[in-house]
């Protein structure tokens, strides 16, 4: 493999990100399946790195899942995308970021399709009126918030504490990165780095040390599939994507995989423990799977955040090897406590793959 | 047989903004299919779609409309960022989605009735909690994939929300926060003016009269379309 | 005083036009950028349809120039209209006034890292058509060892609105079946692969190549455009396409892909193209007058054109062209 090629495209594919003063929007599934993801993006962007980053508490769903799985019609989601950006205007701000993956692809959907057919913005802004006596300005910038940690990703390897590094044998971490589908697949000069070999998380794993690895089926769909995942009878589809991905990147033998997509992370994470009792296969070593994690969990474990409080308990594939591997304290008792040491009980181990 | 739309498919089709972005021309070059995830699991095939499409013809547009095929998509849009003549099949299948259900031809397939699981679920979660997504709705029974730490979470959710900062079902800003009703009212005020409403009561109404005349309840009939499946029919195998 | 015509370009078209207006009577000055004359198809191993040695045919064509004013080694730096016709500044600082310009100045291969998803530049066994024609040439290229699985890749940089270029580059099919029948004269137990759209075979004896590509040399042409490329573990290309005439997704590991890789206008004329007032047409090629009757013509009076700096175009297109060329500048000089 040829590095100066790749980084050549990466020179193309750059945008703009303004500094500071971000209205944040958050994530169904980021809020609901990985919680310490979102509370350890605030933390670091407002007290680490000292960002106002604002959320008013009308915002809502942007309705992207709910419009991907074709249940509610496009001008439905353009107005309630509509109605999000009313309220960012309404709070005094223009820089507009979300916190998950299909919300940004459908805000870039909406922003496009109404510069090319201004007649659909009109009906939109009509509808908005109609049905909630708003009336929006559209975002000056529009980022996802992977796109922020990107941008500040040298600040916060500044405040790292715990590299991307193997300290047992001092090489960096081998580091799968999935972008999800809909950061840059519709538009690719919205994404870092474009479609085909996207920056975003590789300047992350690179800033904190570790090494990116490349595989064939790198660009392949989790295979989420929204309603071929929430229908069960389709869920052989999203189990089979998930497949073919590990069985592709296994060789390489990856530390973790890093993702920016909210619903990706689950995907990869869950599939492994279904692919495991079915199968009895792992693609770690030892009967462990390989973590899947957010982006936010990877810059918190950088930055010394207890692992426990970025919820990584809330993964079913272990994290503890991982956390050895780069030399992270934890405390096993505390993994599944509660607020004050509250005893929760534990999860019950899967037969075929380790948990703990 | 009588639908919605009968001998105006082709003419209804084209006013959707996604065949306008989505449909420039096709010239059978291949690279959505061989792209395209559900194509090497499912008997799929993206460029045939598009060029369905394309013919205009109404009695093929009424197969496609009837058939499981405009099911099999994943919305993952990789045909997209590939097409050298810039169409988006991706977009096509929402279009070709979308009017399947008005018309009323999705009741025809097994795929297409599925979506009675997602407009029920989907649709109340958005109206109800603000949320596409919400974790008091999200069970472990029907979804066992979520594992065994799926289950501890749902047992011990408001516990372990309150640990991990969240604000579940509470006032103000924060994780899982409970939305405003002034919110969720406006949500149903942008649902009634823009159509989502009436889908959704029309999907509803379609399978309540489907439960009915197979003489099932309709919760009866919700795990029979959420687990119904021809997988020899579907497979590319 | 015998009429000076600037030919900017020593390609094919710039020499045959300067070997047609010498004999005219009148004097051609060939500017070649390049230390030597003959251009793209002096690199050239073999030409279509019938593998005729390009060193032969251009062979010839130096021997027929000989004679002619040639300056290599030298760019046009700056160029005006004057009362007489137009003045050129060389690199070198020399002058030439001259009654008329031929603008020959032919292509530029489309740049093959910049359909990404190809990796060109990033996996070492993806190479293009004219490194291929180089190393038949040479029998030297470092990433061609003893490939088992070869692969070509028609429409690199041509129809395909991502890249911005819409256009067909005509001869790049012709060129592929060539050079996928050529490989397995290298190396008989190879299988070798083409990937097409459609097969533009439109010269003659161009059907004949086709037949004996598929019957003689055994190379399998799969109609599906190369989707993507990435690499395994051990080097080797794992490329995706639709096997479209089966209506089923493949995936095909390969020791070697070849990208065809487009024409595009050569860049290096820009300048002096925009001093002369000569504008591009749609697909960045210079604007011809008129496509039946001024295929030589331009918009200004007193330049032309020849070549592949109007369109892609093959060699015996090309050397047409340039006759053509010479004819209009010759009735040009003497007011018919």
């Amino acid at each position: 493999m040829i590095i100066e090629g790749k980084q050549k495209i990466w020179a193309d594919y750059q945008k703009d990100i303004p500094d500071d003063h971000y209205f944040y929007v958050r994530s169904c599934i980021r809020q609901a399946f990985w919680p310490g993801s979102e509370v350890t993006f605030l933390d670091i962007t407002r007290n680490k790195l000292g960002k106002d980053f604002y959320e008013n508490p009308y915002h809502t769903t942007c309705g992207g899942i709910a419009y991907h799985s074709d249940t509610i019609p496009q001008e439905t989601a353009m107005t309630i995308i509509a109605r999000q950006f009313a309220l960012m205007h309404e709070s005094g701000y223009e820089n507009y970021v979300c916190s998950c993956i299909t919300s940004f692809g459908c805000y870039t959907e909406t922003l496009e399709t109404w510069h090319e057919y201004p007649e659909l913005e009109a009906k939109i802004r009509q509808y908005l009126w109609d049905s909630c006596k708003k009336e929006f300005a559209k975002p000056k910038y529009l980022a996802h918030a992977s796109d922020i940690i990107y941008k500040f990703r040298f600040e916060i390897a500044k405040q790292m504490k715990f590299p991307l590094v193997n300290v047992k044998t001092g090489k960096p971490l081998k580091v799968v990165e999935h972008i999800g589908c809909h950061y840059s697949k519709m538009f690719p000069s919205k994404g870092f780095g474009g479609a085909e070999y996207p920056h975003v998380l590789v300047g992350m794993i690179e800033a904190w040390g570790g090494e990116v690895v490349d595989y064939p089926e790198r660009r392949q769909c989790c295979g989420f599939g929204f309603r071929q995942y929430f229908v069960q009878a389709n869920r052989g589809y999203s189990e089979s994507n998930t497949h073919k991905k590990f069985e592709s990147m296994e060789p390489y033998e990856p530390d973790m995989i890093i993702t920016n997509c909210p619903g990706c992370p689950y995907f990869l994470d869950r599939w492994q423990y279904v692919i495991a009792e079915q199968t009895g296969k792992t693609y770690g070593k030892n009967g462990y799977g390989i973590p899947a994690l957010t982006y936010e969990e990877v810059a918190g474990l950088v930055m010394g955040y207890d692992p426990w409080d970025l919820g990584l308990q809330m993964h079913q594939v272990a994290i503890e090897p991982l956390l050895e591997k780069m030399g992270i304290p934890y405390d096993p008792k505390k993994k599944y406590q509660g607020l004050n040491g509250k005893d929760l009980g534990q999860p019950m181990c899967p037969s075929c793959i380790k948990s703990v | 047989m009588e639908y919605r739309f009968k001998g105006h498919l082709v003419e209804e089709l084209y006013k959707d903004y996604r065949i306008k972005e989505g449909m420039k021309a096709c010239m059978n070059c291949g690279v959505c299919t061989a792209v395209c995830p559900a194509a090497e699991f499912y008997k799929y095939n993206p460029k045939n779609i598009v060029n369905i499409v394309a013919r205009k013809n109404e009695d093929d547009m009424e197969d496609l409309l009837k058939s499981d095929t405009i099911w099999y998509c994943g919305e993952c849009m990789s045909c997209v960022t590939r097409c050298p003549r810039a169409n988006a099949p991706g977009l096509v299948i929402m279009a070709l989605r979308k009017l399947s259900m008005r018309s009323g031809l999705y009741m025809q397939s097994e795929k297409g009735r599925q979506q009675y699981v997602v407009v029920k679920d989907l649709c109340s979660n958005i109206l109800n909690y603000g949320y596409c997504v919400y974790p008091r709705t999200f069970d472990y029974e029907t979804h066992k994939e979520f594992g065994p730490v799926g289950k501890w979470i749902n047992d011990n959710l408001d516990d372990l929300h309150a640990r991990m900062g969240s604000n579940l079902d509470g006032d103000g800003p924060g994780g899982l926060r409970k939305i405003p009703k002034e919110s969720l009212d406006q949500l149903k005020n942008i649902f009634d003016v823009t159509g989502a409403t009436e889908l959704m009561e029309q999907v509803l109404g379609d399978a309540h009269e489907e439960a009915v005349k197979e003489n099932l309840t309709d919760e009866e009939y919700f795990m029979k379309v959420y687990t119904e499946n021809d997988w020899e029919k579907h497979l590319n195998h | 005083m015998k009429e000076n015509i600037l030919i900017i370009g020593g390609g094919a078209a710039g020499i045959e036009a300067a070997t047609q207006l010498q004999k005219m009577g009148l004097t051609p000055i060939i500017v070649e950028k390049s230390e030597k004359l003959g251009g793209h198809i002096a690199q050239w191993d073999r030409l279509f349809p019938a593998f005729h040695p390009a060193k032969d045919v251009v062979g010839q064509m130096l021997d027929n120039v000989k004679g002619v004013d040639v300056r290599l080694n030298t760019e046009v730096a700056d160029i005006k209209r004057d009362t007489d016709g137009f003045k050129a500044t060389l690199s070198d600082n020399a002058t030439i006034d001259a009654k008329a310009v031929v603008l020959a100045t032919g292509f530029d291969l489309f740049k093959a890292e910049r359909k990404q998803e190809y990796g060109y530049g990033i996996y070492n066994n993806v190479i293009t058509s004219l490194e291929l024609e180089k190393f038949f040439r040479t029998g030297k290229d470092e990433r061609i060892g003893n490939p088992k699985k070869i692969g070509f890749v028609h429409c690199v940089g041509a129809r395909d609105v991502k890249v911005g270029n819409t256009y067909c580059s005509k001869v790049c099919c012709t060129t592929a079946l060539k050079q996928a029948c050529e490989m397995k004269e290298v190396f008989p137990n190879a299988e070798v692969y083409t990937f097409y759209m459609d097969l533009r075979m439109f010269g003659p004896g161009y059907e004949d190549l086709y037949l004996r590509t598929q019957k003689d040399f055994d190379v399998k042409c799969i109609r599906g455009r190369v989707c993507e490329v990435s690499e395994d573990m051990d080097g080797r290309l794992v490329i995706k396409a639709e096997d479209t005439l089966f209506g089923k997704p493949l995936k095909m590991t390969l020791d070697l892909l070849v990208l065809m890789c487009s024409m595009e206008k050569a860049k290096s004329i820009d300048k002096i193209q925009q001093q002369l007032g000569i504008a591009n047409n749609n697909d960045g090629f210079m604007q011809i007058k008129d496509t039946y009757l001024g295929m030589n013509g331009t918009a200004k009076d007193g330049v032309f054109v020849a070549g592949t700096c109007t369109a892609p175009k093959s060699l015996p297109d090309t050397i047409a062209e340039a006759r053509s060329v010479a004819v209009e500048v010759f009735n040009y000089i003497n007011n018919k």
